[in-house]
């Protein structure tokens, strides 16, 4: 059989999905498109240009120019994330600023004429705005900045000699700044429609679908009622109850106390705290009460009765995953719901967006954690793999992860041996990136996200667009592997 | 003429067994497998251990895919129509398999919920069933109380709620008293006379011969032999039949003649004392013979009577035929 013939059979295999794929193929080509425009009518690399800068100084001139002369007086939309200068969103032209000096990066003399005005960093790059971004735009924002490279001169003292400085700077208005999510979201509104439209025509292919997604319920009340009253399940919620409640308490307190060990503690980063702990726990939870469902149903022979009934395997999974995440979800949610309460009552309010993506995504997090641990229910030989595998997993994802990152980090050749080598970008991004391959990270992330205003932000090198995507992706790629794994069996 | 219920064609099934995920090995279970059931039918499936049978209600009742050929249930290929063939098969397993914590009453519900069954209608139905299979006062008890000779009656409850219009059994026997097995015989042949047709895969020949109607013999994955049971065993009886003497003294003499003639055979020799039994394989027409030269040779012949072919038999015949071939 050759590839073509191969290719042809696998996509009729595939009737039901062709029309979600070829939703999934479009809405690829139309981020490629996305990733174009930004390309063709942005300066995606505003520290390229940056680059080009350079100043030569002499016995009473200073001048500030670029290689590339075509550049002064253009006006160029540059993209990229928003830095404020220096890290604080204040004016410059308070007193202590204003007092004659030169500053090289920012190519310009502090004077009165920088009263009210404020230097951004955008990717790295300077950009003098006219006006102050105080509750405008925040650190972290992805922007686009119309700015304008225009020469200035000014004069300042150097060991008693005036300096003529002739500086070429980018400066904008306030209006020139703008979200760079306005723009986005129109195509990813169109790919989300596409990708709905490809969903609706594929579930319209499966037969008995309303009959199907009945019995989906159906097991998952008789997984919800039986999951329960296991003992195993009373501990585990309990232990689970306590300490997300606890530690809700303490990070609210927390953020009344400047010398704790968790470092000064704000009401989006306690969120995100209580997020990691939300994780830890509740990962634990939901592959303790996953560990042995397939495994267990195979040795107690119940599942050849269930699989003689009219009823997918992929309902069956289905069924047996919602069954699960909601055991160990709306215990969970009971916690985090009180946890919230008391952090809130000894610490301030975080943003509603974070409290409502710490609910919503944390019951995300226990079925992605729950469908994983399906897969690996579904693979194992013995009771032990199931047990060994669901273990190494926690251990991984919720405890050791940042050792792991370490590991990896100095393979690629990231120094870790330096002071402070978390604050090191290179190591942030890499940290970043790596967590999108752990659902609790990926978790955390969300939160802080939502802590945000706007998708377009930049979570130390991981787009804000791409963190919401992954949380989706996980569970439903989990879920397909465990179907996939599971329909396998069927081949013998 | 009745129609076909139940229709496998050229089924082949392969095991693959993974290793790390790759096919390191395979299998063939069944090849080439051909066989039909028609409605109002109690079919016996047979075979020696490994022959397939298993392998075959796993791909009927969909728990497994057939590799190549295709099972038909009412004319409907059964990979297009899961759901409603699905609909239409009543399965018990050999290992019967339910849920410990719950009662009897709540498992006929659970696997009621399948087939878009009101409670009310499992209810009735349930209770009806389990009246019948004896297990009346034992619907509020759970399933972890019953022994397992309840177990397989409950699970032939959840496997006739839906009234299925074909019941697949898997060994139903095994694991029964003798009282159940009587229950049950007597419960299939009422469901029979109801219109349910039935296949019956057992080792128990007996039984198969006691219930079934028809019969297929299934080797090495391959259907060797699909016929009524009255035909089969007039087949061979047609090849040989098995003769039972009683004589005052096989002497060596005698057993040298018979061995040297054609088509005789002496299966079994055994001492009663005073009498002699002698077991023998032969063509009818060979009888007179025998009885002649015995006696020529001074044996006294106090009883001949021919040795009934048993569904055994036939089974043993065609699965060594099978092997020899």
């Amino acid at each position: 059989m050759d590839l073509r013939e191969k290719a042809t059979n696998r996509w009729k295999e595939n009737y039901t999905w062709q029309p979600l794929l070829i939703a999934i193929s479009i809405v690829i080509i139309i981020a490629i498109i996305h990733k174009a425009h930004w390309e063709i009518t942005t300066e995606t690399d505003p520290l390229s240009v940056w680059n080009e800068r350079k100043m030569i100084e002499n016995d009473n001139m200073t001048t500030i120019t670029y290689n590339d002369q075509k550049l002064l007086n253009k006006t160029i939309t540059f993209k990229g994330v928003l830095e404020i200068f220096p890290y604080t969103n204040t004016s410059i032209g308070s007193p202590e600023q204003s007092n004659g000096t030169f500053d090289e990066m920012d190519g310009l003399v502090y004077n009165e004429n920088s009263y009210k005005k404020c230097m951004i960093s955008l990717n790295g790059m300077r950009i003098l705005v006219n006006g102050s971004l105080d509750g405008k735009f925040y650190k972290n924002e992805v922007v686009t900045v119309d700015a304008t490279l225009i020469e200035r001169n000014f004069t300042y003292e150097r060991n008693g000699a005036t300096i003529e400085l002739e500086s070429q700077i980018w400066e904008a208005e306030i209006n020139d700044i703008t979200l760079a999510d306005e723009r986005d979201y129109y195509f990813f509104g169109i790919e989300f429609i596409i990708f709905a439209i490809g969903l609706y025509f594929s579930l319209n292919r499966i037969k008995n679908l309303k009959e199907q997604m009945s019995f989906a319920k159906h097991i998952a009340l008789f997984e919800f009622k039986r999951g329960l009253k296991t003992p195993r399940m009373i501990v585990l919620g309990l232990i689970f109850f306590v300490f997300i409640v606890g530690m809700g308490m303490l990070l609210g307190q927390l953020q009344n106390d400047s010398d704790s060990i968790l470092g000064t503690m704000t009401a989006k980063g306690s969120i995100v705290q209580l997020s990691y702990f939300t994780f830890m726990i509740g990962s634990m939870v939901a592959i303790g009460v996953s560990v042995d469902t397939f495994h267990k149903e195979r040795q107690e022979n119940t599942m050849n009765l269930l699989l003689a009934r009219p009823i997918n395997r992929e309902t069956i999974v289905l069924g047996k995953a919602l069954g699960l995440t909601l055991v160990v979800g709306i215990p969970a949610l009971i916690a985090q719901i009180i946890g919230l309460y008391f952090m809130i009552t000894e610490g301030e309010i975080p943003p509603i967006g974070s409290m409502f993506a710490f609910l919503f995504f944390g019951q995300v997090m226990i079925f992605t954690m729950v469908t994983f641990q399906l897969c690996l229910a579904i693979s194992a030989r013995s009771g032990s793999s199931v047990v060994i595998y669901g273990l190494s997993a926690w251990l991984l994802f919720a405890l050791v992860w940042a050792l792991v990152v370490i590991a990896m980090a100095t393979v690629i050749g990231v120094d870790i041996n330096g002071e402070n080598f978390e604050n090191d970008p290179d190591y942030q991004q890499f940290a970043s990136r790596i967590g999108l391959l752990n659902p609790g990270v990926i978790y955390q992330m969300v939160v802080g996200l939502f802590t945000s205003r706007t998708l377009a932000v930049d979570l130390e090198g991981v787009p804000g667009w791409l963190a919401l995507l992954s949380v989706v992706l996980w569970p439903l790629m989990c879920l397909r592997t465990a179907t996939w794994l599971f329909k396998r069996e069927m081949k013998g | 003429m009745t129609a076909n219920l139940l229709e496998l064609n050229e089924v082949r099934k392969d095991y693959r067994i993974r290793k790390y995920g790759r096919i390191v090995r395979t299998y063939n279970a069944l090849n080439k497998l051909s066989f039909k059931v028609k409605k109002g039918q109690i079919f016996g499936f047979l075979g020696p251990n490994g022959a397939g049978k298993t392998t075959t209600i796993k791909c009927i009742t969909g728990i497994l895919k057939c590799d190549e050929g295709t099972i038909s249930i009412d004319g409907k290929n059964i990979e297009n129509n899961d759901f409603e063939n699905k609909n239409k098969i009543g399965f018990l397993p050999e290992q019967v398999g339910l849920y410990r914590s719950l009662t009897a009453i709540e498992t006929l519900k659970f696997y009621g919920g399948f087939y878009s069954l009101s409670d009310s209608v499992i209810e009735e139905r349930g209770k009806k069933l389990l009246d019948i299979l004896g297990l009346g006062n034992s619907s509020k008890k759970t399933v972890n109380e019953f022994s397992l000779g309840m177990r397989k009656r409950l699970a032939l409850a959840t496997a006739l709620l839906h009234k299925p219009e074909i019941l697949i059994l898997d060994e139903p026997t095994s694991g029964l008293d003798p009282r159940g097995v009587k229950a049950l015989r007597t419960l299939l042949l009422d469901l029979n006379k109801e219109g349910l047709t039935i296949l019956l895969s057992s080792h128990i020949l007996s039984e198969v011969q006691e219930l079934c109607t028809d019969v297929g013999i299934i080797h090495n994955g391959k259907m060797i032999r699909q016929e009524s049971i009255s035909k089969i065993i007039e087949t061979v009886e047609k090849t040989a039949i098995k003769l039972s003497l009683r004589v005052n003294e096989f002497n060596e003499k005698s057993e040298k003649l018979l061995q040297k003639k054609k088509g005789i055979e002496i299966i079994e020799q055994n001492n009663l004392g005073k009498h002699q039994k002698i077991i023998l394989k032969l063509k009818e027409d060979l009888i007179p013979w025998v009885t002649d030269k015995l006696v020529a040779n001074g044996l006294k012949i106090f009883s001949i009577e021919p040795h009934n072919t048993t569904l055994e038999d036939v089974f043993l015949t065609e699965t060594e035929e099978d092997n020899g071939s």
